[in-house]
């Protein structure tokens, strides 16, 4: 035996008396009888006793019926799949995603991601304001018309309300013509001092 | 070949296997009959060194030859059977230990003094060793479980470190780590209790 790997407890230097105890506990003798009693518990212990025999019926000889009972688990186990797979509804896809129109940027920065374009509403009738009488028209006097009026229309707030247009916003070409028209006519009438 | 001829063919197969079974099953109980008669008593020092009960320890050597039986066809591939059955047996009685949760009977000073050698002593000095001894495995039993097993484990002098080693499962060099702390701890404990006496 190499010395270098003896066992260094029983011959080492500093062994004391207590490695003395563990020492006798280790040189006990055996009880006597013991290899007999342990040969006779491995005879009369089961060899096989963890090898299961197949029945008869399944055998090596009788490998059809091994086929056969192989055959029906299989299609025990597919027809139970079937019949899940029958009674879940599945979900089906929606075929058209609704998209949201996109709607462009005017000046050609940002989109609007995603916001629904909402059509701008319609502004109803707007009430006038009361018509002021002009100076102009207070009083001219009837005698010595230098100018011969132009005769504004006096128009009613029913009338200024049926004339108006129903978009403001966007005054129709025909009012941006005629103010220019009409205000400059009335005016000088009005300044003019008779004589 | 003739139907005959093969059919005679398959028996005769069938006999050589049989007998062939047969021989290897009359070798291997042989073989573990020499296990027995060589180790086990080996086996139940070392069951007894843990468990401390004599009926406990012969069962533990029992178990182990029952495992040896269920995997006797892997004995050939043993390298040292020696080793191998003592692993074999130290796991059961450290599993068993561990599963008892009970003391071992150390504290049993009559048992203990009837089980060690008398070696000529009188009944006193006899009753007075059991009490030392106890004392010691009560010490003994203070340890960590690692430190411990490496203790007991080289108290057999047919073990070599590089056998613990293996027994246990650990390198060489840790063994006598191991070991070294459990004698100084020892040291400290035996101390200890004489200060308080």
């Amino acid at each position: 035996m190499n010395p270098s790997v003896k066992n260094p407890i029983a011959n080492g230097p500093g062994s004391s008396d207590f490695e003395e105890t563990l020492r006798l506990l280790a040189h006990l003798p055996a009880p006597e009888g013991l290899e007999e009693r342990v040969e006779a518990g491995l005879r009369a212990a089961p060899r096989n006793a963890r090898i299961l025999r197949w029945p008869v019926a399944l055998r090596a000889e009788n490998a059809w019926v091994r086929a056969a009972a192989a055959a029906a688990i299989v299609a025990v186990v597919a027809g139970g799949g079937w019949g899940v797979y029958l009674g879940v509804q599945t979900v089906q896809p929606a075929r058209v995603i609704a998209v949201p129109q996109h709607i462009a940027a005017p000046g050609g920065g940002f989109s609007n991601a995603g916001a629904m374009r909402t059509p701008q509403t319609l502004n109803g009738p707007i009430a006038a304001p009361p018509a002021v009488a002009k100076p102009a028209a207070v009083a001219p006097p009837a005698s010595t018309p230098a100018v011969k009026p132009v005769a504004k229309p006096v128009t009613t707030p029913a009338a200024q309300s049926s004339q108006k247009p129903l978009h403001p916003a966007k005054p129709t070409s025909a009012k941006k013509i005629a103010e220019p028209a009409t205000l400059p006519a009335v005016a000088p009438t009005a300044v003019i001092p008779a004589k | 070949m003739s139907a005959g001829e093969a059919v005679f063919s398959g028996w005769m197969e069938i006999a050589d296997k049989t007998v062939r079974d047969g021989a290897r099953r009359h070798a291997e109980e042989d073989a573990l009959a020499a296990l027995v008669s060589q180790y086990a008593a080996t086996l139940y020092r070392v069951a007894y060194s843990v468990l401390r009960n004599s009926a406990d320890a012969e069962d533990a050597v029992q178990e182990a030859f029952l495992r040896v039986l269920r995997h006797r066809d892997t004995l050939s591939e043993v390298r040292d059977q020696r080793v191998w059955l003592i692993r074999i047996v130290w796991n059961i009685v450290l599993d068993r230990k561990r599963r008892s949760k009970t003391r071992p009977e150390t504290d049993d000073v009559s048992e203990l003094a009837r089980v060690l050698p008398a070696g000529g002593l009188s009944a006193d000095e006899r009753a007075a060793a059991a009490e030392h001894h106890a004392h010691v495995l009560a010490c003994v039993e203070q340890l960590p479980d690692k430190e411990r097993q490496v203790m007991m484990l080289s108290a057999f002098e047919e073990l070599t470190s590089v056998e613990i080693a293996a027994v246990v499962g650990i390198t060489e060099s840790s063994v006598r780590s191991r070991l070294f702390r459990a004698r100084n701890l020892m040291a400290e404990l035996l101390n200890h209790a004489r200060s308080l006496r």
